[in-house]
């Protein structure tokens, strides 16, 4: 069998037609209308705000991705308040605190982040660590899930970093080392746990390596251990298996660094990486030529990420027509896109049991391959969680939360052009149109009241549920 | 009509009128083959017992001292074991499935599994589901299977999977098939104007917009089933009356809802459920006898309730899981990934026993149990024997049955 670029995941669908394989990967010329802004910052971020969307129109591609490019110094960042520090966490004394403080410690970690998400003024970095848990998965420890932020930190710092040097990073990590059992990896039992997906997952795909190749890994990475007292990752060069490794055609005394060179030097890494970054940023099941391009620039680059995603953010193929609307929008993107098309200043609690119901519960990938993404999102289960949560943000919130809804014209052909606009920058099907017109001004199949002063909080609340319970608002 | 189906149909009109024993009962289950009144009335309840289940300490080979060498600190004592003969017994935390075993209702097969495993969750996982070890398919083989079937559309239950994701072993081409959660999260939220939302939902179906998305007419056909099928489950199931008591785990759950969807008869042919993770690489006899006993508890209250509403002969329930583990234990108390397993066959029409051979602990391959029965020949028992369908083509290949019901 061929080795394939990328895991065959059913679900997945790639546009159709054939993209200009001549021009893909060159800037795209010509200033962003509102769409192509939209679009850029649906792909870049978790879409735009009205303002954000503004500010983008107009301007050359360039330097749209350049304005995105730049990110703050993740030092700058400061992590969840309710994180317990070392010495807080020892003075727990009943069991009943520990767990309490357990539970807290995940879910504020995923309120932070999601809120980060929405309120960073550059999302690009939030994107790029979504994709790194996505691709470097781990599952949070339920018993020590302190850890877990300092995972979303490193997948942070290294967001435009270099990917050869966040795979040796994230290689020793405590959430790692202990979700993949390298924690457990030691000379005299040696756990190929972490060995096999570090190639199967996360850099070169099946059938690139043999059973030979993941058996000699696992002994390279022998040594690395947790201390969960103090978070600490340290090695012990005695639980570590010093002797001859033959990995990959190579032989040698190698360390784990030593085997993510190994791996970085084989041709297909580049590939597999270009074909995931593809997927992530432009559309599903890339083209093997595509591919081949965004890889020549990952091996150009050293795999400095920065200037292929510049490259990607700025092509003729990130613009195109067959790239537009052509994903499927997570559930992550969903609500934090809801939350910002809207102007809504922050997530609440409540996105986080949607969020779970939707299939994307944040810190808990499904396995380690991540979530799959594509059609997989999308079951009637899903769907319903989608819909229940619009219904619910939608009640609990007033007009006056968000930063232009109060604002919408009074007459009902305005109200609904603005609405279609902004939300879908006009990607309404004209039945759809018309039935929501309809709805607005109470002559529609439902018969209301016509719209007034009195009736418009509720009917403006209900027009944005149905403009984004339409198809188009499901994809990205 | 062949000879073989003419007398399977007389057995079954006459335990119409004789008494239920046995035999008879089992004759009426194994009756439906391709075009027999009844094979419309069974459901096939699929349990994936995801992250890799150890099939040593599951069916333990208790009467083999090589088992006791190779884990010294995992091993099951041969007194603990629920001994089914001097060689093999189940894990003690199996009493209920046990019980079942002792009534012939489950059919145990040993060392299930495929050719040149795969030791990764990820891809085993999809071979099972998509039962294509050789190449990269993304229909599952039950998804083939609706496909194939050609069962109305109108019917939005044909197919259930109890999970928030829907399952590989349930993609297809062309069958949409509900992912249920759970009952209370699959209804949408009454809000003030569900008049104006269902005639939006109409006009929603519009699909000229100003873009082409691969994936927009999958959206369109998932939100017009969700609206659908949310309305009528509720209303479908609400005559049933459980009357088993069903531990209050996930699986006991996922199980109690499974046994309501059969009793309500929506022409459901098939219902997935999962249980795990037992991916144990560390202090494994905690976790795997802990699952194990959910599983074994949630499945004799099934079948209690089953029982107790007679469809315990419409119901065959088939268990994998994507590899056993390694035959010797690691430095953590815990197992590596493995190959071959044994799998569940459990129901009325089960012709109960043990099938294939118990795990040759001697002759391993590199030091994992070396499959002996292809599970594509156990799908293809179950398309064939139970739905009533040919196997050639769901599964790309021919594979024999396994007389395995009836």
């Amino acid at each position: 069998m061929a080795a394939p670029a990328h895991v065959d995941v059913g679900g997945i669908l790639r546009p159709q037609g054939r993209p200009d394989l001549s021009t893909a990967l060159q800037p795209y010329r010509g200033a962003l209308d509102e769409r192509a802004a939209a679009h850029l910052l649906r792909r870049a971020g978790f879409g735009g705000s009205p303002d954000d969307v503004r500010r983008y129109r107009g301007m050359q591609p360039s330097a749209a991705a350049a304005m995105l490019l730049a990110l703050p110094s993740p030092n700058s960042i400061a992590p969840p308040q309710a994180l317990p520090n070392v010495a807080q966490r020892q003075a727990f004394t009943s069991r009943r605190e520990r767990f309490r403080a357990r539970r807290q410690v995940t879910e504020a970690t995923q309120l932070w982040w999601l809120n980060r998400m929405l309120s960073t003024p550059a999302p690009l970095q939030e994107k790029m660590t979504l994709y790194f848990h996505g691709h470097f998965t781990s599952r949070a420890t339920p018993a020590f899930p302190w850890i877990t932020y300092n995972q979303n930190a490193l997948f942070r710092q290294y967001a435009l970093g270099n990917l050869r040097e966040l795979t040796r990073s994230v290689s020793k990590d405590a959430a790692m080392l202990i979700y993949l059992n390298g924690a457990q990896n030691v000379a005299a039992h040696p756990n190929e746990n972490y060995a096999r997906e570090l190639m199967e997952l996360f850099t070169l795909g099946v059938d690139n390596y043999s059973e030979t190749d993941v058996r000699e890994s696992a002994r390279a990475w022998t040594g690395w251990q947790v201390e969960r007292r103090n978070d600490t990752v340290s090695f012990d060069a005695a639980l570590h298996d010093a002797g001859v490794k033959t990995f990959l055609g190579r032989t040698g005394n190698f360390s784990g660094d030593d085997i993510v060179d190994i791996i970085f030097a084989q041709p297909q890494c580049a590939r597999f990486f270009a074909a995931s970054l593809l997927n992530w940023f432009v559309y599903n099941d890339p083209e093997p030529e595509l591919i081949e391009q965004v890889a020549a620039s990952l091996r150009r680059s050293n795999f400095e990420l920065a200037p292929v995603v510049e490259t990607i953010l700025r092509s003729n193929v990130f613009y195109s027509e067959r790239a537009y609307r052509a994903l499927v929008k997570s559930p992550v993107e969903f609500v934090v896109g809801a939350y910002k098309t809207l102007g809504l200043p922050a997530v609440d609690e409540s996105a986080l049991p949607a969020l779970r119901l939707m299939g994307q519960n944040l810190f808990y990938p499904p396995s380690v391959a991540g979530w799959p993404g594509g059609s997989n999102w999308l079951t009637s289960g899903t769907m319903i969680a989608r819909q229940n949560f619009l219904t619910r943000l939608l009640d609990s919130q007033t007009l006056s939360a968000s930063s232009w809804l109060h604002s919408l014209p009074l007459a009902t052909n305005g109200a609904a052009s603005t609405l279609a606009q902004t939300i879908l920058q006009g990607d309404f099907a004209p039945a759809s149109f018309a039935e929501l017109k309809g709805y607005l001004n109470g002559t529609g199949s439902a018969a209301l009241a016509s719209l007034s002063p009195e009736n418009f909080d509720q009917r403006v609340s209900g027009a944005v549920y149905l403009t984004m319970a339409t198809p188009a608002y499901q994809l990205n | 009509m062949r000879r073989q189906n003419f007398l399977l149909a007389a057995a079954a009109g006459l335990a119409v009128i004789a008494q239920p024993d046995h035999v008879f009962a089992r004759a009426l289950a194994q009756a439906p083959l391709p075009g027999l009144p009844g094979s419309e009335r069974r459901c096939l309840v699929l349990v994936n017992l995801y992250g890799g289940n150890d099939g040593l300490n599951c069916v333990v080979p208790h009467g083999d001292a090589g088992y006791y060498q190779l884990r010294p600190g995992l091993a099951i004592a041969q007194s603990d074991v629920l001994a089914i003969d001097a060689r093999v017994g189940l894990n003690p935390g199996m009493r209920s499935l046990k019980a079942l075993y002792d009534k012939g209702m489950v059919a145990i097969v040993q060392g299930a599994g495929y050719p040149n495993p795969d030791h990764s969750h990820f891809r085993s996982t999809e071979i099972w589901q998509t039962a294509a070890p050789d190449r990269y398919e993304h229909t599952g083989w039950l998804g083939r299977y609706f496909d194939a079937a050609g069962l109305p559309t109108e019917n939005l239950f044909k197919g259930v999977a109890l999970s928030r994701v829907l399952p590989e072993a349930l993609v297809s081409d062309r069958t949409d098939i509900p992912a249920i959660p759970g009952l209370g999260q699959y209804a949408l939220m009454a809000n003030r104007n569900q008049t104006a939302r269902s005639a939006f939902w109409r006009q929603a179906h519009d699909a000229s917009l100003p873009f082409e998305s691969p994936y927009l007419a999958h959206v369109m056909e998932i939100e017009g089933d969700a609206q659908r099928s949310s309305e009528e489950l509720p209303k479908l199931v609400a005559g049933y009356t459980t009357k088993a008591a069903y531990p209050a785990t996930g699986i006991g759950r996922s199980l109690a809802l499974a046994a309501q969807i059969v009793g309500s008869n929506l022409g459901t042919k098939v219902i997935y459920v999962e249980h795990g993770s037992f991916d144990t690489h560390v202090n494994q006899k905690t976790t795997q006898n802990s699952l194990l006993t959910q599983f074994s508890n949630a499945i004799g209250a099934f079948y209690d309730d089953l029982a107790a509403h007679g469809n315990d002969g419409r119901v065959l329930t088939l268990t994998f899981s994507e590899f056993g583990r390694r035959i010797e234990e690691n430095g953590s108390r815990g197992t590596d990934h493995g190959e071959a397993s044994p799998l569940f066959l459990i129901g009325g029409a089960v012709k109960g026993g043990l099938y294939g051979t118990p795990p040759n602990l001697a002759s391993t391959n590199m030091g994992n149990v070396r499959y002996t029965v292809d599970f594509r020949n156990v799908y293809a028992t179950v398309l064939e024997r139970w739905l009533g369908r040919s196997s050639a083509s769901v599964l790309n290949g021919e594979f024999a049955t396994i007389p395995l019901l009836g």
